[in-house]
């Protein structure tokens, strides 16, 4: 009977299993369970994300993906150490993908038998101005009010028009790779070519005033607040208001449309390399490329997404538009970035 | 042994010299001083050592000491512009918030009705409740070409172009005074509410008029309130980079703006800590400066 008796020592020491049990529990668990961290976009695509193709990526391969949104991603990675980086897969535009590989933060070049929807991808996703895959691009031209009497852009030369002196808008090109892109344009246009620096500052100059903004998504409330009648943007900002009646439309200039790519890729010192090569992957099939870009109006890189007509009629996913798509050359960009940073900065300060 | 034995009791019998007491103001202060050495001196170490090295060493074992940050700096006139107009803004956010302020404060400080205290003092906290991002886009709102003052003007027939109020200093200092005048109000208040009103009586007793026995009791009274309060202003306003980024455009450039800039699409650390190394520097010297006008005018006594 002694025995049984339910003694103060008993109920603390099952009370402190039970706790240690609880606590301890989720770790026991997690540690079973192979994490993967990754970057990604918050807004549209976050949502549809997070709601629907992480879990399911989740499910099928039996781990959790641990996705940060919180932009800027390479200072972060940077920070981490090598061995054991914050990220296994880094999703970023393209030029900050060279910026990575320089600082060793990625792999130079993807294992593609690892990766077997690259054979269905347009070559412009993993060719030589790409450092991983471009699993999306959308198209950056012109975005315009339809409403204050434009005419509809067709070339790079319509933005300088003296009637839209204060009214159009670019972007602090420092920071923003569409104002990166459209400084290599206007050397395109003005000049020799996408390299030709001095027409490009002069083009840059003779577009003052213009109202420069740091994020893409900033432009779009600008043109939506009717602050700007003009803006340089990729396609994705002005479609995703398709159907909602707001007054603006995109062009497409015939000199042709530079890509902001979508780049996934893989740190060297990742843990889980298996896992994040099926999720690039996973990122590359049919099912979820459409379900992505019907969300956010952006092209597909896999030729065999079939989407819905007026996403068809719009995007570039057929090899004649794609062929329409400029990449530029980010390698010799950032290795001129400083240099550019500072003449484009003090060119249109004050 | 015998020697041993008689000593003992001896040794029992004389007090031991008692170790002196660590003051329990030290225990208190101690939490404070780890967290002041963990999240300022060791990130501020860290970040001077990087501006003086040609690389990341966590990234590159191979890096060496270097000066070219600094003289990158120096070489160019851009970042003289900057640093000058970081520091104007942060001058003339400090000074408006403070003429703002300081009429709002003591008005707070003297009122005698608790109900009308506890008002104003909701009045004044209220803002801080929303975030520096909505507070400044609200701003945007109001002071953007198609914002609401404007619009209102244009649609008066008052003017014809819009206002130049925002994408410039003028916008950029509006917005921070509204975010950093409840710290300049906060601290002035308690400074002022602690000052006896019956100095100020006795001056106009002796036949002071209202204003000089404010500027002459009251004001150099009030003193470290007006200390405190702008080096909290000023501090915040020179480090700011939120509000000038949405509200400055292209005509605004500050050093958090570079620093912010380098880290985070040129990714050289180098030279963001060199550009935070040279804008606390250059911030301790004004303070320093400002400390030492504020301490001549407040006479003998100094700012204590």
């Amino acid at each position: 009977m002694t025995a049984n008796r339910l003694t103060r020592r008993a109920v603390l020491s099952a009370g402190a299993a039970a706790a240690l049990a609880t606590i301890g529990a989720p770790v026991i668990l997690h540690a079973q369970t192979a994490t993967l961290k990754i970057t990604t976009w918050g807004g549209k695509w976050g949502d549809i994300m997070k709601a629907e193709l992480l879990p399911a990526f989740e499910k099928e391969f039996k781990c959790t993906v641990s996705a940060d949104q919180a932009f800027p991603f390479v200072p972060k990675l940077q920070a981490s150490p090598k061995s054991n980086p914050v990220y296994d897969v880094l999703h970023t535009n393209s030029n900050e993908q060279w910026s990575s590989l320089d600082l060793g933060l990625v792999e130079a070049r993807l294992d593609h038998k690892k990766i077997p929807n690259l054979a269905d991808v347009y070559p412009y996703a993993i060719s030589d101005k790409i450092v991983g895959v471009s699993i999306f691009t959308s198209a950056i031209g012109l975005g315009y009010r339809t409403d204050k009497g434009l005419k509809k852009p067709t070339s790079w030369k319509d933005f300088a028009d003296p009637a839209l002196a204060g009214m159009r808008g670019g972007y602090i090109i420092p920071v923003n790779s569409l104002g990166q892109c459209h400084l290599m344009m206007l050397g395109k246009i003005y000049g020799k070519g996408f390299t030709d620096l001095d027409a490009a500052y002069k083009a840059l100059e003779a577009l003052k005033p213009i109202k420069l903004v740091d994020f893409t998504g900033q432009m779009e409330k600008m043109l939506l607040a009717g602050e700007v009648n003009m803006g340089v943007i990729h396609d994705s900002g002005v479609l995703r208001y398709e159907g909602q009646n707001q007054p603006i439309d995109f062009a497409i200039p015939s000199e042709g449309v530079m890509a902001l790519e979508q780049v996934l890729n893989v740190t060297p010192g990742s843990k889980v390399k298996e896992l994040a090569y099926a999720y690039i992957d996973y990122m590359l099939r049919p099912d979820v490329q459409k379900k992505l870009a019907e969300t956010v109006w952006y092209s597909p890189s896999n030729k065999k997404v079939k989407l819905a007509p007026k996403y068809d009629a719009r995007l570039f996913n057929t090899e004649a538009k794609v062929a329409q798509l400029i990449q530029p050359d980010w390698k010799w960009y950032n290795a001129r970035k400083d240099e550019i940073d500072t003449r484009v900065t003090r060119l249109l300060k004050g | 042994m015998a020697s041993l034995a008689d000593a003992l009791p001896a040794t029992r019998l004389t007090p031991r010299p008692r170790r002196p007491a660590v003051s329990p103001i030290a225990w208190l202060v101690g939490p404070a001083l780890l967290l002041f050495v963990i999240f300022f001196v060791l990130p501020f170490a860290v970040m001077a050592v990087l501006s003086l090295l040609s690389g990341n060493p966590a990234q590159n074992p191979n890096v060496y000491l270097t000066s070219r940050h600094y003289v990158r700096f120096a070489g160019d006139d851009l970042y003289w512009d900057a640093l000058w107009s970081t520091l104007r803004i942060g001058i003339v956010t400090t000074l408006a918030s403070l003429l703002v302020g300081y009429p709002l404060a003591h008005w707070m400080a003297r009122m005698k009705s608790r109900l009308g205290h506890a008002l104003l003092l909701m009045a004044v906290i209220a803002p801080m409740l929303t975030g520096i991002v909505v507070r400044t886009f609200a701003w945007m709102t109001i002071l953007q070409d198609k914002g609401v003052i404007n619009t209102t003007l244009i649609g008066l027939g008052l003017i014809e172009k819009p206002l130049p109020l925002m994408y410039n200093e003028f916008g950029t200092v509006v917005a921070l005074v509204h975010i950093y005048v409840p710290f300049m109000v906060l601290t002035l208040t308690g400074v002022i509410g602690r000052i006896d009103e019956r100095l100020e009586q006795a001056a106009r007793n002796l036949g002071a008029s209202r204003l000089r026995a404010f500027a002459e009791v009251t004001l150099p009274l009030s003193l470290p309130g007006i200390f405190a309060g702008s080096l909290l202003v000023f501090a915040l306003s020179i480090s700011a980079y939120v509000t000038p980024f949405l509200m400055g455009g292209t005509n605004v450039l500050t050093l958090p703006m570079l620093i912010y800039q380098q880290v985070s699409s040129s990714f050289n650390l180098g030279f963001a800590g060199a550009l935070g190394v040279i804008l606390l520097a250059v911030s301790l010297l004004v303070v320093i400066a400002y400390n030492h006008v504020l301490a001549r005018f407040s006479g003998p006594e100094g700012l204590t």
